[in-house]
Protein backbone atom coordinates (compact mmCIF):
# COMPACT_ATOMS: atom_id res chain seq x y z
CA UNK A 1 0.00 0.00 0.00
CA UNK A 2 1.26 3.50 -0.76
CA UNK A 3 2.34 5.72 2.10
CA UNK A 4 -0.46 8.25 1.50
CA UNK A 5 -3.05 5.47 1.28
CA UNK A 6 -1.84 3.99 4.55
CA UNK A 7 -2.13 7.36 6.26
CA UNK A 8 -5.66 7.84 4.92
CA UNK A 9 -6.67 4.39 6.14
CA UNK A 10 -5.36 5.16 9.61
CA UNK A 11 -7.14 8.51 9.64
CA UNK A 12 -10.39 6.79 8.59
CA UNK A 13 -10.02 4.22 11.38
CA UNK A 14 -9.38 6.94 13.96
CA UNK A 15 -12.39 8.94 12.75
CA UNK A 16 -14.64 5.88 13.01
CA UNK A 17 -13.39 5.00 16.50
CA UNK A 18 -13.89 8.57 17.68
CA UNK A 19 -17.39 8.59 16.17
CA UNK A 20 -18.27 5.36 18.02
CA UNK A 21 -16.97 6.70 21.31
CA UNK A 22 -18.87 9.92 20.66
CA UNK A 23 -22.09 7.91 20.13
CA UNK A 24 -21.53 5.94 23.34
CA UNK A 25 -20.94 9.17 25.28
CA UNK A 26 -24.06 10.78 23.83
CA UNK A 27 -26.18 7.76 24.73
CA UNK A 28 -24.79 7.49 28.27
CA UNK A 29 -25.52 11.18 28.76
CA UNK A 30 -29.13 10.56 27.69
CA UNK A 31 -29.15 12.70 24.54
CA UNK A 32 -32.62 12.47 22.98
CA UNK A 33 -31.37 12.35 19.36
CA UNK A 34 -30.08 8.80 19.82
CA UNK A 35 -33.37 7.72 21.38
CA UNK A 36 -35.18 9.33 18.45
CA UNK A 37 -33.10 7.27 16.01
CA UNK A 38 -34.01 4.06 17.81
CA UNK A 39 -37.69 5.03 18.01
CA UNK A 40 -37.75 5.87 14.31
CA UNK A 41 -36.15 2.54 13.42
CA UNK A 42 -38.64 0.62 15.54
CA UNK A 43 -41.55 2.55 14.02
CA UNK A 44 -40.36 1.56 10.54
CA UNK A 45 -39.65 -2.04 11.57
CA UNK A 46 -42.89 -2.82 13.44
CA UNK A 47 -45.11 -3.29 10.30
CA UNK A 48 -42.50 -5.70 8.90
CA UNK A 49 -42.30 -7.55 12.21
CA UNK A 50 -46.07 -7.79 12.28
CA UNK A 51 -46.11 -9.18 8.74
CA UNK A 52 -43.30 -11.58 9.66
CA UNK A 53 -45.23 -12.79 12.70
CA UNK A 54 -48.29 -13.53 10.53
CA UNK A 55 -46.31 -15.27 7.77
CA UNK A 56 -44.15 -17.36 10.10
CA UNK A 57 -46.88 -18.14 12.59
CA UNK A 58 -47.32 -21.82 11.65
CA UNK A 59 -43.61 -22.58 11.67
CA UNK A 60 -42.02 -20.29 14.22
CA UNK A 61 -42.30 -22.80 17.06
CA UNK A 62 -40.62 -25.48 14.95
CA UNK A 63 -37.20 -25.24 16.59
CA UNK A 64 -38.50 -25.19 20.15
CA UNK A 65 -40.72 -28.15 19.26
CA UNK A 66 -37.68 -30.03 17.95
CA UNK A 67 -35.86 -29.48 21.22
CA UNK A 68 -38.87 -30.89 23.08
CA UNK A 69 -39.40 -33.71 20.62
CA UNK A 70 -39.85 -36.37 23.29
CA UNK A 71 -42.71 -34.46 24.83
CA UNK A 72 -44.49 -33.72 21.55
CA UNK A 73 -44.03 -37.09 19.88
CA UNK A 74 -47.56 -38.17 20.70
CA UNK A 75 -48.92 -34.98 19.25
CA UNK A 76 -46.79 -35.37 16.11
CA UNK A 77 -48.06 -38.91 15.58
CA UNK A 78 -51.61 -37.67 15.88
CA UNK A 79 -50.97 -34.90 13.38
CA UNK A 80 -49.38 -37.31 10.92
CA UNK A 81 -52.68 -39.09 10.63
CA UNK A 82 -54.39 -36.01 9.27
CA UNK A 83 -54.24 -34.65 5.76
CA UNK A 84 -52.29 -31.53 4.76
CA UNK A 85 -55.24 -29.16 4.63
CA UNK A 86 -56.46 -30.17 8.03
CA UNK A 87 -52.93 -29.80 9.40
CA UNK A 88 -52.75 -26.15 8.39
CA UNK A 89 -56.27 -25.45 9.64
CA UNK A 90 -55.54 -27.22 12.88
CA UNK A 91 -52.28 -25.34 13.40
CA UNK A 92 -54.00 -22.01 12.85
CA UNK A 93 -56.94 -23.00 15.02
CA UNK A 94 -54.70 -24.30 17.79
CA UNK A 95 -52.73 -21.10 17.73
CA UNK A 96 -55.90 -19.02 17.97
CA UNK A 97 -57.25 -21.22 20.77
CA UNK A 98 -53.97 -21.00 22.64
CA UNK A 99 -53.97 -17.23 22.40
CA UNK A 100 -57.62 -17.13 23.45
CA UNK A 101 -56.88 -19.34 26.45
CA UNK A 102 -53.93 -17.13 27.39
CA UNK A 103 -56.13 -14.08 26.99
CA UNK A 104 -58.92 -15.54 29.15
CA UNK A 105 -56.45 -16.37 31.90
CA UNK A 106 -54.93 -12.89 31.73
CA UNK A 107 -58.40 -11.30 31.95
CA UNK A 108 -59.21 -13.50 34.96
CA UNK A 109 -55.98 -12.45 36.63
CA UNK A 110 -56.48 -8.77 35.89
CA UNK A 111 -60.16 -8.87 36.85
CA UNK A 112 -59.48 -10.46 40.24
CA UNK A 113 -56.92 -7.80 41.12
CA UNK A 114 -58.77 -4.88 39.54
CA UNK A 115 -56.07 -4.02 37.02
CA UNK A 116 -57.02 -2.08 33.90
CA UNK A 117 -55.19 -3.75 31.03
CA UNK A 118 -54.46 -3.46 27.31
CA UNK A 119 -53.94 -6.74 25.48
CA UNK A 120 -51.27 -7.18 22.83
CA UNK A 121 -49.81 -9.88 20.63
CA UNK A 122 -46.13 -10.74 20.64
CA UNK A 123 -44.74 -9.89 17.20
CA UNK A 124 -41.04 -10.50 17.73
CA UNK A 125 -38.62 -12.13 20.15
CA UNK A 126 -35.40 -10.21 20.67
CA UNK A 127 -32.19 -11.89 19.59
CA UNK A 128 -29.90 -13.10 22.38
CA UNK A 129 -26.83 -11.64 20.66
CA UNK A 130 -26.79 -8.90 23.31
CA UNK A 131 -27.45 -11.35 26.16
CA UNK A 132 -30.79 -9.67 26.84
CA UNK A 133 -34.31 -11.15 26.95
CA UNK A 134 -36.90 -8.99 25.20
CA UNK A 135 -40.06 -9.27 23.12
CA UNK A 136 -41.87 -6.76 20.91
CA UNK A 137 -45.66 -6.40 21.09
CA UNK A 138 -48.08 -4.94 18.55
CA UNK A 139 -49.45 -2.16 20.77
CA UNK A 140 -47.72 1.08 21.66
CA UNK A 141 -48.32 4.64 22.79
CA UNK A 142 -51.40 4.90 20.54
CA UNK A 143 -53.03 2.24 22.76
CA UNK A 144 -52.15 4.11 25.95
CA UNK A 145 -49.01 2.16 26.78
CA UNK A 146 -46.22 4.03 28.54
CA UNK A 147 -42.73 3.19 29.64
CA UNK A 148 -42.32 1.23 32.92
CA UNK A 149 -45.72 -0.45 32.92
CA UNK A 150 -46.21 -3.98 34.23
CA UNK A 151 -46.64 -6.72 31.61
CA UNK A 152 -48.67 -9.82 32.51
CA UNK A 153 -48.87 -13.28 31.04
CA UNK A 154 -51.65 -15.74 31.78
CA UNK A 155 -49.70 -17.02 34.81
CA UNK A 156 -48.34 -13.81 36.27
CA UNK A 157 -45.54 -11.35 35.65
CA UNK A 158 -44.00 -11.42 32.17
CA UNK A 159 -41.88 -8.27 32.29
CA UNK A 160 -41.93 -4.52 32.09
CA UNK A 161 -42.32 -2.02 29.24
CA UNK A 162 -38.84 -0.83 28.38
CA UNK A 163 -39.45 1.35 25.29
CA UNK A 164 -42.63 2.56 23.64
CA UNK A 165 -43.19 3.40 19.98
CA UNK A 166 -46.47 4.55 18.37
CA UNK A 167 -47.64 1.07 17.35
CA UNK A 168 -45.31 -1.26 19.19
CA UNK A 169 -43.44 -1.58 22.45
CA UNK A 170 -40.33 -3.34 23.63
CA UNK A 171 -40.81 -5.50 26.73
CA UNK A 172 -37.95 -6.46 29.00
CA UNK A 173 -38.80 -9.98 30.13
CA UNK A 174 -38.54 -10.94 33.79
CA UNK A 175 -35.91 -13.48 32.72
CA UNK A 176 -33.56 -10.71 31.53
CA UNK A 177 -30.34 -10.63 33.58
CA UNK A 178 -30.82 -6.90 34.22
CA UNK A 179 -34.39 -7.35 35.48
CA UNK A 180 -35.08 -6.73 39.16
CA UNK A 181 -38.38 -6.64 41.05
CA UNK A 182 -39.29 -6.22 44.70
CA UNK A 183 -41.01 -9.40 45.87
CA UNK A 184 -42.85 -10.60 48.95
CA UNK A 185 -43.66 -14.11 50.00
CA UNK A 186 -47.39 -14.81 50.14
CA UNK A 187 -48.53 -15.47 53.67
CA UNK A 188 -45.38 -14.65 55.63
CA UNK A 189 -44.99 -11.24 53.90
CA UNK A 190 -41.18 -11.46 53.93
CA UNK A 191 -39.68 -9.15 51.35
CA UNK A 192 -36.73 -9.48 49.01
CA UNK A 193 -35.36 -8.66 45.61
CA UNK A 194 -35.84 -10.98 42.65
CA UNK A 195 -33.29 -10.86 39.81
CA UNK A 196 -33.49 -12.49 36.38
CA UNK A 197 -30.88 -15.00 35.31
CA UNK A 198 -31.37 -15.32 31.57
CA UNK A 199 -33.71 -18.31 31.81
CA UNK A 200 -36.91 -19.33 33.59
CA UNK A 201 -35.25 -19.36 37.00
CA UNK A 202 -34.47 -16.27 39.07
CA UNK A 203 -32.63 -15.55 42.27
CA UNK A 204 -34.29 -14.14 45.36
CA UNK A 205 -32.36 -12.28 48.00
CA UNK A 206 -34.26 -11.70 51.22
CA UNK A 207 -33.72 -8.36 52.91
CA UNK A 208 -34.08 -9.63 56.46
CA UNK A 209 -31.56 -12.29 57.53
CA UNK A 210 -33.65 -13.41 60.49
CA UNK A 211 -36.42 -14.79 58.30
CA UNK A 212 -36.50 -18.07 56.44
CA UNK A 213 -37.95 -19.26 53.20
CA UNK A 214 -38.99 -22.77 52.19
CA UNK A 215 -39.44 -24.65 48.94
CA UNK A 216 -42.89 -24.09 47.46
CA UNK A 217 -43.38 -20.59 48.91
CA UNK A 218 -45.22 -18.36 46.43
CA UNK A 219 -43.78 -14.97 45.49
CA UNK A 220 -45.83 -11.89 44.58
CA UNK A 221 -44.75 -8.48 43.31
CA UNK A 222 -44.50 -5.92 46.09
CA UNK A 223 -45.62 -3.03 43.90
CA UNK A 224 -44.05 0.35 43.21
CA UNK A 225 -44.92 3.96 43.95
CA UNK A 226 -47.88 4.98 41.71
CA UNK A 227 -47.99 1.35 40.46
CA UNK A 228 -45.06 1.85 38.06
CA UNK A 229 -43.12 -0.12 37.08
CA UNK A 230 -44.86 -2.83 39.12
CA UNK A 231 -48.41 -3.18 40.34
CA UNK A 232 -48.79 -5.03 43.65
CA UNK A 233 -49.91 -8.62 43.99
CA UNK A 234 -48.81 -10.04 40.62
CA UNK A 235 -47.74 -13.69 40.97
CA UNK A 236 -44.04 -14.09 40.12
CA UNK A 237 -43.12 -17.70 40.82
CA UNK A 238 -42.40 -20.16 43.56
CA UNK A 239 -39.31 -21.13 45.54
CA UNK A 240 -37.69 -24.16 43.91
CA UNK A 241 -34.50 -24.27 45.95
CA UNK A 242 -33.24 -22.63 49.14
CA UNK A 243 -29.55 -21.73 49.28
CA UNK A 244 -28.34 -22.20 52.82
CA UNK A 245 -24.75 -21.05 52.55
CA UNK A 246 -23.07 -20.54 55.89
CA UNK A 247 -22.03 -16.97 56.65
CA UNK A 248 -24.34 -15.39 54.07
CA UNK A 249 -25.58 -11.92 55.02
CA UNK A 250 -29.09 -12.63 53.78
CA UNK A 251 -30.82 -15.81 52.76
CA UNK A 252 -31.07 -16.46 49.04
CA UNK A 253 -33.27 -18.82 47.04
CA UNK A 254 -33.82 -19.96 43.49
CA UNK A 255 -37.22 -19.11 42.06
CA UNK A 256 -39.05 -20.75 39.18
CA UNK A 257 -41.18 -18.21 37.28
CA UNK A 258 -44.80 -19.14 36.61
CA UNK A 259 -44.49 -17.62 33.14
CA UNK A 260 -42.99 -19.72 30.37
CA UNK A 261 -41.20 -17.01 28.40
CA UNK A 262 -40.64 -19.09 25.28
CA UNK A 263 -44.36 -19.62 24.66
CA UNK A 264 -45.62 -16.07 25.12
CA UNK A 265 -48.21 -15.34 22.43
CA UNK A 266 -50.47 -12.80 24.08
CA UNK A 267 -49.64 -10.46 26.95
CA UNK A 268 -51.46 -7.71 28.85
CA UNK A 269 -50.05 -4.37 29.86
CA UNK A 270 -51.41 -2.92 33.09
CA UNK A 271 -52.29 0.67 32.19
CA UNK A 272 -53.94 1.40 35.52
CA UNK A 273 -53.27 -0.29 38.84
CA UNK A 274 -55.77 -1.41 41.47
CA UNK A 275 -57.27 1.06 43.91
CA UNK A 276 -56.24 -1.18 46.81
CA UNK A 277 -53.54 -3.81 47.18
CA UNK A 278 -55.05 -7.19 46.19
CA UNK A 279 -52.87 -8.87 48.83
CA UNK A 280 -52.59 -12.60 48.32
CA UNK A 281 -55.73 -12.82 46.15
CA UNK A 282 -53.76 -13.78 43.05
CA UNK A 283 -51.82 -16.65 44.56
CA UNK A 284 -52.33 -19.54 42.14
CA UNK A 285 -54.35 -22.39 43.56
CA UNK A 286 -52.58 -25.68 43.93
CA UNK A 287 -53.98 -28.33 41.60
CA UNK A 288 -56.62 -30.34 43.35
CA UNK A 289 -56.54 -34.08 43.14
CA UNK A 290 -59.86 -35.24 41.69
CA UNK A 291 -61.56 -37.59 44.13
CA UNK A 292 -61.72 -41.15 42.89
CA UNK A 293 -65.30 -42.37 43.06
CA UNK A 294 -65.75 -45.38 45.28
CA UNK A 295 -67.67 -48.13 43.64
CA UNK A 296 -70.17 -49.71 45.98
CA UNK A 297 -71.72 -52.96 44.96
CA UNK A 298 -74.88 -53.94 46.71
CA UNK A 299 -75.92 -57.52 46.41
CA UNK A 300 -79.53 -58.33 47.04
CA UNK A 301 -80.24 -62.04 47.57
CA UNK A 302 -82.73 -63.21 45.04
CA UNK A 303 -85.46 -65.53 46.25
CA UNK A 304 -84.60 -69.06 45.27
CA UNK A 305 -87.31 -71.25 43.95
CA UNK A 306 -88.31 -73.90 46.44
CA UNK A 307 -88.69 -77.42 45.21
CA UNK B 1 -16.70 4.22 -7.86
CA UNK B 2 -17.19 4.77 -4.13
CA UNK B 3 -20.66 6.23 -4.75
CA UNK B 4 -21.60 3.12 -6.72
CA UNK B 5 -20.28 0.84 -3.98
CA UNK B 6 -22.13 2.69 -1.24
CA UNK B 7 -25.38 2.93 -3.23
CA UNK B 8 -25.42 -0.85 -3.75
CA UNK B 9 -24.08 -1.87 -0.32
CA UNK B 10 -26.52 0.30 1.69
CA UNK B 11 -29.75 -1.40 0.56
CA UNK B 12 -28.10 -4.81 1.03
CA UNK B 13 -27.21 -3.94 4.63
CA UNK B 14 -30.72 -2.60 5.24
CA UNK B 15 -32.32 -5.68 3.72
CA UNK B 16 -30.26 -8.02 5.88
CA UNK B 17 -31.08 -5.93 8.95
CA UNK B 18 -34.77 -6.17 8.03
CA UNK B 19 -34.52 -9.96 7.57
CA UNK B 20 -32.84 -10.25 10.96
CA UNK B 21 -35.37 -8.10 12.81
CA UNK B 22 -38.59 -9.12 11.03
CA UNK B 23 -38.01 -12.79 10.26
CA UNK B 24 -35.14 -14.42 12.13
CA UNK B 25 -36.08 -12.79 15.43
CA UNK B 26 -39.52 -14.48 15.16
CA UNK B 27 -37.91 -17.81 15.98
CA UNK B 28 -37.01 -18.57 19.56
CA UNK B 29 -33.94 -20.55 18.55
CA UNK B 30 -32.24 -22.76 21.12
CA UNK B 31 -28.81 -21.65 22.34
CA UNK B 32 -29.35 -17.96 21.63
CA UNK B 33 -29.74 -18.29 17.86
CA UNK B 34 -27.64 -16.31 15.40
CA UNK B 35 -27.40 -12.85 13.90
CA UNK B 36 -27.34 -12.93 10.11
CA UNK B 37 -26.17 -9.31 10.08
CA UNK B 38 -23.19 -10.19 12.26
CA UNK B 39 -22.26 -13.17 10.07
CA UNK B 40 -22.72 -11.08 6.92
CA UNK B 41 -20.54 -8.21 8.19
CA UNK B 42 -17.82 -10.59 9.39
CA UNK B 43 -17.79 -12.48 6.07
CA UNK B 44 -17.45 -9.24 4.10
CA UNK B 45 -14.75 -8.04 6.50
CA UNK B 46 -12.71 -11.21 5.92
CA UNK B 47 -12.94 -10.61 2.17
CA UNK B 48 -12.17 -6.88 2.22
CA UNK B 49 -9.20 -4.61 2.73
CA UNK B 50 -8.75 -3.50 6.36
CA UNK B 51 -10.05 0.07 5.89
CA UNK B 52 -13.09 -1.15 3.91
CA UNK B 53 -13.68 -3.82 6.56
CA UNK B 54 -13.66 -1.12 9.25
CA UNK B 55 -16.36 0.81 7.36
CA UNK B 56 -18.38 -2.40 6.89
CA UNK B 57 -18.07 -3.14 10.61
CA UNK B 58 -19.05 0.43 11.45
CA UNK B 59 -22.20 0.27 9.28
CA UNK B 60 -23.21 -3.15 10.64
CA UNK B 61 -22.53 -1.97 14.20
CA UNK B 62 -24.79 1.07 13.77
CA UNK B 63 -27.61 -1.19 12.59
CA UNK B 64 -27.01 -3.62 15.46
CA UNK B 65 -27.15 -0.72 17.89
CA UNK B 66 -30.47 0.32 16.34
CA UNK B 67 -31.83 -3.18 16.96
CA UNK B 68 -34.48 -3.39 19.69
CA UNK B 69 -32.56 -6.22 21.35
CA UNK B 70 -29.36 -4.19 21.84
CA UNK B 71 -29.11 -3.81 25.59
CA UNK B 72 -25.94 -1.72 25.81
CA UNK B 73 -25.47 1.98 25.08
CA UNK B 74 -25.80 3.14 21.47
CA UNK B 75 -22.37 2.89 19.87
CA UNK B 76 -21.16 -0.16 21.76
CA UNK B 77 -21.79 -2.53 18.85
CA UNK B 78 -20.49 0.13 16.44
CA UNK B 79 -17.15 0.32 18.24
CA UNK B 80 -16.80 -3.45 18.60
CA UNK B 81 -17.78 -4.21 15.03
CA UNK B 82 -15.50 -1.63 13.45
CA UNK B 83 -12.54 -2.89 15.48
CA UNK B 84 -13.48 -6.51 14.76
CA UNK B 85 -13.88 -5.81 11.05
CA UNK B 86 -10.52 -4.08 10.87
CA UNK B 87 -8.77 -6.73 12.98
CA UNK B 88 -9.96 -9.82 11.11
CA UNK B 89 -9.29 -8.19 7.76
CA UNK B 90 -5.81 -7.10 8.92
CA UNK B 91 -5.03 -10.64 10.07
CA UNK B 92 -6.42 -12.40 7.03
CA UNK B 93 -5.98 -9.98 4.14
CA UNK B 94 -3.56 -11.18 1.47
CA UNK B 95 -3.43 -14.67 2.92
CA UNK B 96 -4.60 -17.03 0.18
CA UNK B 97 -4.92 -19.85 2.71
CA UNK B 98 -7.91 -17.96 4.01
CA UNK B 99 -9.38 -16.21 0.97
CA UNK B 100 -9.00 -19.05 -1.51
CA UNK B 101 -10.47 -21.52 0.91
CA UNK B 102 -14.13 -21.50 1.93
CA UNK B 103 -13.35 -23.51 5.07
CA UNK B 104 -10.82 -20.84 6.04
CA UNK B 105 -13.42 -18.09 5.71
CA UNK B 106 -16.01 -20.05 7.69
CA UNK B 107 -13.46 -20.75 10.42
CA UNK B 108 -12.53 -17.06 10.53
CA UNK B 109 -16.16 -15.95 10.68
CA UNK B 110 -17.09 -18.41 13.45
CA UNK B 111 -14.02 -17.51 15.50
CA UNK B 112 -14.66 -13.79 14.96
CA UNK B 113 -18.33 -14.27 15.93
CA UNK B 114 -17.18 -15.84 19.21
CA UNK B 115 -14.61 -13.14 19.99
CA UNK B 116 -17.00 -10.33 19.05
CA UNK B 117 -19.52 -11.66 21.59
CA UNK B 118 -16.75 -11.92 24.21
CA UNK B 119 -15.75 -8.32 23.43
CA UNK B 120 -19.39 -7.27 23.80
CA UNK B 121 -19.56 -8.96 27.20
CA UNK B 122 -16.33 -7.38 28.42
CA UNK B 123 -17.20 -3.85 27.24
CA UNK B 124 -20.74 -4.38 28.53
CA UNK B 125 -19.35 -5.26 31.95
CA UNK B 126 -17.21 -2.09 31.87
CA UNK B 127 -20.25 -0.01 30.91
CA UNK B 128 -22.47 -1.63 33.56
CA UNK B 129 -24.65 -3.82 31.35
CA UNK B 130 -26.03 -6.93 33.11
CA UNK B 131 -25.38 -10.10 31.14
CA UNK B 132 -26.55 -12.96 33.35
CA UNK B 133 -24.95 -15.91 35.06
CA UNK B 134 -21.69 -17.47 33.90
CA UNK B 135 -23.47 -20.69 32.97
CA UNK B 136 -26.01 -18.87 30.84
CA UNK B 137 -23.27 -16.83 29.12
CA UNK B 138 -21.22 -19.94 28.32
CA UNK B 139 -24.33 -21.67 26.99
CA UNK B 140 -25.24 -18.68 24.80
CA UNK B 141 -21.68 -18.29 23.48
CA UNK B 142 -21.49 -21.98 22.66
CA UNK B 143 -24.94 -21.95 21.05
CA UNK B 144 -24.19 -18.88 18.95
CA UNK B 145 -20.93 -20.38 17.72
CA UNK B 146 -22.70 -23.59 16.71
CA UNK B 147 -25.35 -21.57 14.88
CA UNK B 148 -22.66 -19.49 13.14
CA UNK B 149 -20.94 -22.72 12.11
CA UNK B 150 -24.20 -24.02 10.62
CA UNK B 151 -25.34 -20.80 8.95
CA UNK B 152 -22.03 -19.42 7.58
CA UNK B 153 -21.39 -22.18 5.00
CA UNK B 154 -24.96 -21.89 3.73
CA UNK B 155 -24.79 -18.13 3.32
CA UNK B 156 -21.16 -17.93 2.20
CA UNK B 157 -21.71 -18.33 -1.58
CA UNK B 158 -24.33 -15.57 -1.62
CA UNK B 159 -22.31 -13.21 0.59
CA UNK B 160 -19.10 -13.68 -1.42
CA UNK B 161 -20.99 -13.19 -4.71
CA UNK B 162 -22.50 -9.94 -3.42
CA UNK B 163 -19.10 -8.84 -2.20
CA UNK B 164 -17.38 -9.45 -5.53
CA UNK B 165 -20.29 -7.75 -7.32
CA UNK B 166 -19.79 -4.57 -5.32
CA UNK B 167 -16.09 -4.48 -4.56
CA UNK B 168 -14.92 -6.36 -7.65
CA UNK B 169 -12.37 -8.26 -5.60
CA UNK B 170 -11.43 -11.89 -5.17
CA UNK B 171 -13.90 -14.15 -3.48
CA UNK B 172 -13.89 -17.67 -2.17
CA UNK B 173 -15.23 -20.19 -4.62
Amino acid sequence: MRKGGEGRARLLLVILIVTSLFLITLDLRGVKVIEGFKQGTQTVLSPFQRAGAVVLNPVKDFFSDVTHLGRTRGQIKKLEAENADLKIKLLNRKNADGQLQQLESILDLAGTAGYKIVNARVISHGSSQSFSQTITIDAGSNAGIKKNMTVLSQFGLAGVVKDVYPNSALIQLASDPAFKVGARIAGSQQIGILSGRGNRSASLQLLDNSTTVKVGDVLLARGSVANRPFVPGVPLGYVSQVDNSAGAVAQTATIRYYTNFSTLGVVAIVVSGPTSDPGDALVPQKPRVAPVPTVTVTVTPSPTASN
Amino acid sequence: MITRQISIATPIFLLIFLIQEALISQFRLPGGGFSILLIFALTWSVLSQPEVAAVIGFAAGILMDLSQSASGPFGQWTLIMLLAGYAISYIGYGDDNIHANAIGIVFFVVAANFFVEIAYLVTGALLGVSTGSIGQIVLTLFGMSIWALLVSPIMLPMFTRLHSLIFDSRSAQ
